[in-house]
């Protein structure tokens, strides 16, 4: 038994799934190395811990910039010094959903944007494709190298209170985050210094290059160094941190619209000594703003004229255009489906129970029960525009139900999921906070492949669901053990 | 190398020596102000860099806080330090994985020394030259560690480019500047005190006393700012640092686009390198100070279309 100053506040929530404790209490096997460890630490120690970790965030410029009247602000992302662990059973399991989920995901991307079998055999609705905003007309008939049309997915996980896996969201246009998975990793090696090896960490380091093979081998030009690129909308998103540590990680290119030029459908970056041909560009802008001739025609981060490249084959794009109508959260309800007509598989990860709101019966059902359920957005992310019905006010929920009523195929109502919770060190103590995990998936010509980590998001909020870094969450680094 | 990395670095460049130059010339200034020997005025810093506007000039002459505080830290003027080193800052910033962390930080430190939220406070009360030091420092450090870090390729040429392009153009115009009020007082061309504050502000007063040994004249001020090859803040040792490191381009470069800027460059240095105080005396350093400074922005807007990319 440990007796320890800081675990002295830590009380399980009750009817939750905690990460380190077992329900009798008792330490989860994985974690007892960790207690240990921190049991040597005076909570003075601890807190030193998180001040180097600020620091080291903040010199090394892992910032994102906020932009208010004209000025930078520099922010760092929340960051939890204590680990949050997964066992080698939980990561197979885990690792073996994701590919089953993938896999289909992927084959529903190449059969809407050709045949639309699934459609035609009554397994997902017309509707639902058809009134996506983002099913793109222009993909169709377009072939996609290897049929490949997501390369890089950021699926959302979180367990219940039996602690099952459950998909959240399935993100399949240009997932972020994954940057924070590796310096999360590079500054925990220095807060906690021969931990990780001691525990049986799996390192995630690799992820960087199974990128870059993959990009590599979707180049149309059968030749020995094709022209890689990282499209990113420039300094002042966001997420440009990240932009730059791929790049560099990965030794290619950072590139802005304005960087590159079309002609006679071939795409070209402008240098110093005149244009380059690209060949494939990884871009972290979205569909809308990607071709002013064919989306958005205001966008100036795009590139006119690159869809009709893409079209010829002349460019590989990743991720594919036209991935939205997979990750809407209206398609979401029918992935168990795709699962089993595709694969002939039962789902192994499962879906969040989830209601559509254009149907009546399911749409009164959740009216009824408000302050029990999530009503999202269907077309949003980053935890904007959701109703969480058991905080809401009266006047909210009714504002909300004004809204959905205009336009019901937009919301989606999902049961509240009581998310698990971990230890995060907070003001001198550990205490218990919600997290969920998004591991990272590269799907290229050899198959899919998952570096063993993810990204650990947490509501640093106490009693808050929603672990959004736009709403006061931070993240942590994961482990998973060999 | 991407055409926008090039521009970044050219610029990012640009903008720091900016910087040094303003902040040698306000340090000298500020302390030419406090030797009330003669009449100070601030209008020939002003008129450099706040872009000929003679309200701001009538303004602020005889207020050296007040033009401090334009210079150092107001958000609104498009030369002042502040501005200049923001500006610096996001070149850097998006050619990040193109620069040593090194000189990142430096750059950092010295936008976050300006940047503070008391540095507005500090230029209002504190000692302007220590202050100024201060700041001076933050370049001198730049400077070492863009020396002794940055990777001598491409991305150095450009970066060399723009300093000398800038420094070039900020000897032109000190000079020129100074030597505007001549025409109305011709006794400013014997008055001791005005050269040496020029010189100082350049940093070539020391050299001046070791090349020239009958005293402060104006002739030999205008040989050593344009001609002398040994001053490091001469148009002429600018000009052959311009040429040596688009030189280095040589490579790089689409052939047609090098040799048009190679001769223009070099066309440049000749007209410099062949003349003297009396030929210039002859077309009027006036006339021979716009036409020279004409061709160093034609070169910059050679090097625009060229080379960045922005037509």
């Amino acid at each position: 038994m440990y007796n320890l100053q800081h675990f002295e506040k830590y009380s399980k929530i009750s009817g939750v799934w905690d990460e380190m404790y077992n329900e009798d209490s008792t330490i989860r096997a994985h974690y007892e190395k960790v207690i240990e460890y921190l049991s040597k630490e005076s909570p003075d120690d601890l807190s030193k811990k998180e001040d180097l970790a600020k620091r080291l965030f903040m010199t090394q410029g892992i910032t994102f910039t906020v932009y208010n009247s004209g000025e930078g602000i520099e922010k760092i992302f929340p960051f939890d010094i204590i680990p949050r662990i997964i066992t080698s059973a939980e990561w197979a399991f885990v690792e073996k959903g994701i590919k089953q989920r993938l896999t289909a995901l992927n084959l529903f991307l190449k059969d809407i944007y050709h045949n639309q079998f699934i459609i035609k055999d009554g397994i997902v609705p017309i509707d639902i494709i058809y009134s996506c905003p983002h099913f793109l007309r222009e993909m169709y008939q377009l072939n996609v190298p290897y049929d490949i049309y997501v390369h890089i997915a950021g699926i959302d996980l979180i367990r219940d209170n039996d602690g099952t896996f459950y998909v959240l969201e399935d993100n399949l246009r240009t997932p972020s985050g994954v940057s924070y998975m590796l310096e999360n990793r590079e500054i925990t090696k220095r807060l906690f210094p021969d931990l990780i090896p001691n525990c049986g960490v799996r390192s995630v380091i690799e992820y960087p290059s199974i990128l870059y093979k993959n990009l590599m081998s979707l180049s149309p030009r059968q030749i020995s160094n094709p022209t890689i690129v990282l499209l990113s909308p420039g300094i002042y998103n966001s997420a440009y941190f990240e932009h730059t540590t791929l790049a560099r990680l990965m030794g290619v290119e950072l590139v802005e619209g304005r960087d590159l030029v079309v002609s006679n459908h071939i795409v070209y970056m402008k240098t110093t000594t005149g244009l380059q041909q690209v060949d494939v560009i990884y871009r972290r802008v979205d569909d809308e703003f990607l071709d002013p001739l064919v989306f958005n025609p205001s966008s100036i981060l795009g590139v006119a004229g690159i869809m009709g490249a893409y079209r010829k084959g002349n460019v590989a794009i990743v991720n594919a255009i036209g991935n939205g109508v997979a990750d809407d959260k209206a398609t979401y309800i029918y992935v168990p489906d795709m699962i089993r007509y595709y694969l002939n598989e039962e789902p192994l990860l499962k879906n969040v129970p989830t209601h559509r709101l254009s149907n009546k019966d399911e749409r009164e059902y959740v009216f009824a029960n408000i302050d029990k359920m999530v009503v999202k957005k269907t077309n949003e992310s980053g935890g904007y525009g959701m109703l969480m019905g058991h905080a809401a006010s009266e006047k909210e929920i009714e504002d909300y139900k004004r809204e959905i009523l205009k336009d019901p195929r937009n919301f989606i109502a999902q049961p509240t999921i009581s998310l698990s919770a971990a230890p995060c060190y907070i003001q001198g103590s550990l205490q218990p906070r919600r997290i969920d995990l998004r591991p990272y998936a590269l799907c290229g010509p050899d198959g899919i492949e998952i570096v063993p980590g993810g990204l650990t998001r947490v509501a640093l909020k106490e009693g808050s669901l929603v672990v959004n870094s736009s709403q006061g969450g931070g993240s942590k680094d994961t482990w998973v053990l060999s | 190398m991407l055409s926008r990395v090039a521009a970044s670095f050219y610029w990012l460049s640009r903008y720091i020596e900016r910087s040094d130059g303003i902040l040698r010339m306000l340090k000298i200034n500020y302390n030419a102000s406090q030797d009330s020997v003669q009449e100070f005025t601030w209008a020939p810093v002003l008129r450099i860099f706040s872009g000929h506007d003679e309200d701001l000039e009538a303004k602020l002459e005889s207020n050296s806080r007040a033009v401090l505080k334009y210079m150092i830290t107001d958000k609104t003027n498009p030369n002042s330090i502040l501005t200049i080193i923001t500006l610096a800052r996001e070149n850097a910033r998006s050619v990040q994985e193109h620069i040593p962390k090194d000189l990142w930080q430096c750059l950092n430190e010295y936008y976050h020394t300006v940047k503070a939220t008391n540095f507005d406070v500090r230029v209002k009360r504190e000692d302007p030259i220590g202050l100024l030091d201060e700041l001076i420092k933050q370049v001198m450090l730049y400077y070492g560690t863009a020396e002794i870090t940055m990777e001598r390729g491409q991305s150095r040429s450009f970066m060399n480019i723009g300093k000398y392009l800038e420094r070039a153009i900020q000897s032109i115009d000190i000079l020129d500047v100074k030597f505007g009020p001549i025409n109305n007082n011709p006794n400013l061309l014997t008055d001791i005190t005005y050269w040496k504050y020029l010189l100082l502000s350049i940093g070539g007063y020391e050299l001046y006393l070791k090349t020239y040994r009958d005293g402060l004249e104006a002739q030999n001020v205008i040989e050593q700012v344009i001609l002398n090859n040994d001053f490091p803040r001469s148009v002429i040792y600018s000009v052959n640092n311009i040429q040596r490191y688009f030189d280095r381009l040589r490579n790089n470069s689409n052939a047609n686009t090098y040799r048009e800027i190679s001769f223009d460059i070099g066309k440049l240095q000749s007209n410099i390198k062949y003349s003297s105080v009396k030929s210039i005396s002859e077309v009027g350093l006036h006339q021979f100070l716009t036409l020279v400074k004409d061709d160093l922005y034609n070169i910059g807007n050679s090097l625009n279309e060229y080379y960045f990319a922005n037509s």
